[in-house]
């Protein structure tokens, strides 16, 4: 591919769409740690999942995949639900291995499953749009993509205007802050918990239907966004919201132009060298306090 | 006579004497039962525990890697090229089209496992550094992200690595007998060596920093450079296991960086026993043979034939049923008994010998 303004500008707005999917994986990644102290590496198994169920809905109930994203977010944010109160509220405050342990065989469980249920091949969800091209300058571009774009402008301000105006985003703000201090104010934390890891769900299902929508998925996919979304938030600091956006752009921009110039199998080895290079200089992200 | 005493000490303890026996049954084992899938198995078994101890060590001192295989892999390829350019140079100067099986390949053999572990150990010690002032998922990514830049690598200079499409290395010991008993030798070794550095000051210092790293720093350990011995130690170990590997393989190619090998350590160890010498062990004995006997022809027909109805898209059930159960294993030993299978045969010895003790106290009355 020849180097030239348009092309640059091309790499720059497919960048644009793959990163907004991995900020909101990111922000969802983000709020689970920022109030709860857990990562959860199975996080990308929920996109999967979610990517499976929008395909699911949206081909045998003959729904419109944007609609059928609604759905399967309120059915992730319930599996969600399940799995922190089976799993993850009985090593919260052991060793901080156990909750890598507990990630990894949830990945094992969800990706075998989806295997079982949905089988090997890969899958695209159908979309309303597809076809659809948007002009400009010379480039061209999915109305997906750009429908990508809004929607996660759309859930990430619905996101904020919860965390920041409501009472139970009060509560997620204070119980991250000082769990103690937010129980002894009447707030109950481990219902907190519940919601925050429900909302973290519903954000990665929301990621997963886009993703099904502008490429094509099969179970093994939830894997590499996870850690991508885990880097980017490393990058910003975990727990930082505004961290993760930026540390989601820098990251879409490094891999989308190492694939420019280098070539397209640098993309990942590059963004993970940049990852390594920033927590040599900085160990708890370029925003991260060092709190935790 | 200190030493005299403690050797007969030794001599008389139930946990060596236990050790000795399981040896001999191990060396003896694969002479009665001629089998090659019971060979294969048992040769599996033991590589598969040098790596699940190398990386139930880096745990040990509070450092959990996500990035194991990237380790596995290097000394894998490096072992294998080394060996295979070594015997070529060989075969040039002594014209000789095939080399030689004998004490002199054996050598080679070793002495290339060796470097292998070398070079792990040398990148080890770089990544290391990078790595002594990260916590947990801190660590887990670079270890992770190192994985992946391995692989990267690997795949890009294909002109020297062979990376993309594999290539098999100079057969230097004959697989089977021979190969087996090289790597059982290997597998003591390695596992005598890590448990004596566990019992030494150094292991003391590890698990110091495990149970508290401020603590540690506050009584004078050098955190960093303990948190780095330990980085070289297990990253050495992985490298062997990884030249056994694929010496024992055969071949090699950029997929054994994936990270599916670098959560393979951390399952056997947790299944296993987290921070005991025989958990990786057992670790590994549990998932080889289960895996072993989903692949078993007759197994593997009878899940199709009984559950293959169920699930239209897939040819063989089997995999994806052993890891469900395999991911529910690991979360119900985490959440109930953290400390592994080892904990588990613990109590349900204690329960024996307490039923048998209690029967012969009732006895005399």
């Amino acid at each position: 591919m020849d180097i030239t303004a348009p092309t640059i500008m091309l790499t720059l707005i497919w960048g644009l769409a793959i990163g907004c999917i991995y900020i909101l994986l990111a922000t969802g990644l983000n709020i689970i740690f920022g109030v709860m102290k857990l990562v959860n590496f199975a996080h990308g198994q929920l996109l999967m999942i979610s990517a499976y169920l929008s395909w699911t809905i949206s081909v045998s109930a003959g729904l419109n995949a944007y609609a059928a994203i609604l759905v399967s977010m309120v059915i992730v944010a319930f599996i969600g639900i399940l799995v922190e109160r089976l799993t993850f509220r009985r090593v919260l405050g052991t060793d901080k291995l156990n909750e890598i342990f507990v990630s990894l065989g949830l990945i094992y469980i969800f990706e075998n499953i989806a295997m079982l249920i949905w089988g090997t091949n890969s899958l695209q969800i159908p979309s309303p749009l597809s076809g659809l091209n948007l002009y400009f300058s010379g480039v061209s571009i999915t109305y997906d993509r750009v429908v990508a774009v809004f929607v996660v402008i759309a859930a990430l301000i619905a996101f904020g205007l919860l965390i920041k105006k409501t009472k139970i985003g009060l509560a997620m703000r204070a119980t991250s802050q000082i769990k103690n201090t937010a129980m002894l104010m009447g707030i109950n934390v481990e219902k907190i918990y519940m919601i925050t890891f429900a909302l973290g769900a519903a954000l990665a299902a929301v990621a997963g239907g886009l993703y099904g929508i502008i490429f094509s998925f099969n179970y093994q996919v939830g894997a590499m966004p996870t850690i991508i979304a885990f880097a980017i938030i490393i990058l910003g600091g975990l727990g930082s919201i505004k961290g993760a956006i930026v540390g989601g752009l820098l990251y879409g921009i490094t891999e989308q132009l190492a694939t420019l110039f280098i070539n397209g199998t640098w993309g990942s080895a590059v963004a993970f060298a940049l990852l390594i290079v920033v927590l040599i200089i900085r160990p708890h992200g370029i925003f991260g306090e060092k709190g935790e | 006579m200190e030493i005299k005493q403690k050797l007969t000490s030794l001599l008389h303890s139930r946990i060596f004497q236990i050790i000795i026996f399981g040896l001999a049954i191990l060396v003896i084992l694969p002479v009665i039962i001629t089998d090659n899938f019971f060979l294969y198995v048992l040769t599996l078994i033991c590589i598969f525990s040098i790596y699940a101890a190398s990386w139930n060590f880096l745990a040990n001192s509070g450092q959990g890697s996500l990035g194991h295989a990237a380790f596995l892999g290097l000394g894998g390829f490096s072992s294998a090229l080394i060996g295979t350019s070594i015997s070529n140079g060989i075969n040039g100067l002594l014209g000789t089209v095939i080399m030689p099986i004998g004490a002199l390949s054996v050598t080679i053999q070793i002495l290339v496992l060796i470097v292998g572990g070398l070079i792990s150990a040398g990148i080890g010690f770089l990544i290391g550094l990078a790595c002594v002032r990260l916590k947990a998922w801190y660590l887990a990514m670079v270890t992770f992200g190192f994985s992946v830049i391995a692989s990267t690598l690997s795949s890009q200079f294909d002109a020297i690595t062979n990376g993309i499409n594999g290539f098999a290395p100079t057969t230097l010991v004959p697989r089977g007998f021979p190969f087996y008993i090289l790597v059982l030798s290997f597998t003591v070794t390695s596992i005598a060596v890590m448990y004596l550095i566990m019992k030494s000051r150094t292991g003391l210092a590890f698990r110091a920093i495990h149970g508290n790293e401020e603590e540690a720093k506050m009584i004078g350990i050098n955190t960093a450079k303990y948190k780095l011995i330990a980085f070289v130690i297990s990253t050495f170990f992985a490298g062997i296991a990884g030249g056994l590997n694929v010496y024992f393989l055969r071949f090699v190619d950029n997929s054994i960086f994936a990270p599916a090998n670098s959560f393979l350590p951390l399952i056997m160890s947790v299944i296993g026993g987290l921070g005991t010498v025989i958990g990786p062990i057992i670790g590994s004995v549990f998932w080889v043979s289960i895996q072993q006997i989903l692949a078993l022809p007759s197994v593997a027909d009878y899940l199709h034939s009984s559950l293959g109805g169920f699930f239209p898209g897939l040819s063989n059930v089997g995999p994806p049923i052993s890891l469900i159960a395999i991911g529910i294993i690991i979360v119900v030993i985490v959440i109930f008994e953290p400390k592994g299978l080892v904990a588990l045969l613990q109590k349900v010895y204690n329960y024996i010998m307490l039923k048998t003790k209690s029967k012969a106290e009732i006895k005399p009355k």
